[in-house]
């Protein structure tokens, strides 16, 4: 009864460790995080870990609903303008997607 | 993309729509994915504004963005405030406030759900003329 109860444990263990190692690595800057999935096998990460509920956990942020939309100015991919938040403060809403090419 | 240019074709007379473009998601010189290398979508991590600028608007291009864009500065400190890496989607009021969040792309990428926010932010706007076709508005 001993032998197959230590494996279970082992395997917990090694689990667990491995949903924490997967965690911090997606706590770090996108940088690190990218360098550590050059690392890390995909499938290791998404399939075995339980990778995207780790990524929504990690990639929270903290700014909430409800909360006031950092501002920012920045520079305008068509023109030289650049474009303010909070110009629309009162005037609009602003749709703001995030992302990149790759 | 369609479905974003579509919402911003529908709504960019009262919403605006800007995409914050970030650091690279799937960089040659870190992360890389297979399916990029396949579809020649071959971009270095952007350590400049004119890399930025040109990743930018190669992305705008090559996936027939609508939308206007603003670049992210190179310290990444929009992307950090709002989270935004690699991709995520945010509606701000007109108050200033946030209204809706997604949940961290690419998994909460949901277009769907920033229209869904829109309908009941700009209700209570006037309404653009439609045509005659259109059913009559009745009073509530």
């Amino acid at each position: 009864m001993k032998w197959p109860l230590r494996i279970a444990a082992a395997v917990a263990t090694a689990y667990a460790l491995l949903c924490g190692v997967v965690l911090a690595a997606m706590m770090q800057t996108p940088e690190r995080f990218g360098q550590f999935m050059t690392y890390v096998p995909e499938p290791v990460v998404w399939g075995l870990a339980p990778g995207e509920r780790l990524w929504r956990w990690a990639r929270a942020g903290r700014l909430h609903v409800g909360d006031e939309a950092p501002d920012f100015s920045l520079r305008s991919q068509s023109g030289s303008a650049r474009v303010t938040l909070s110009a629309f403060r009162g005037q609009r809403p602003v749709v703001l997607v995030f992302g990149s090419y790759t | 993309m369609p479905a974003l240019n579509r919402l911003y074709r529908e709504y960019r007379d009262r919403v605006a729509f800007y995409v914050v473009y970030v650091q690279e998601a799937h960089p040659i010189d870190a992360w890389q994915m297979d399916v990029n290398v396949e579809d020649g979508v071959l971009v270095a991590s952007t350590k400049t504004d004119d890399e930025r600028f040109d990743a930018a608007g190669l992305c705008v291009t090559k996936l027939g963005i609508e939308l206007p864009a603003v670049m992210d500065e190179v310290d990444d400190r929009v992307e950090r405030a709002y989270t935004g890496w690699p991709d995520r989607l945010y509606v701000v009021g007109a108050d200033g406030r946030v209204v809706y969040k997604s949940a961290a792309g690419p998994f909460g990428f949901r277009t769907s759900e920033v229209e869904a926010s829109l309908k009941g932010l700009v209700s209570a706007a006037p309404q653009p003329r439609t045509s005659a076709l259109a059913s009559p508005r009745t009073s509530p």
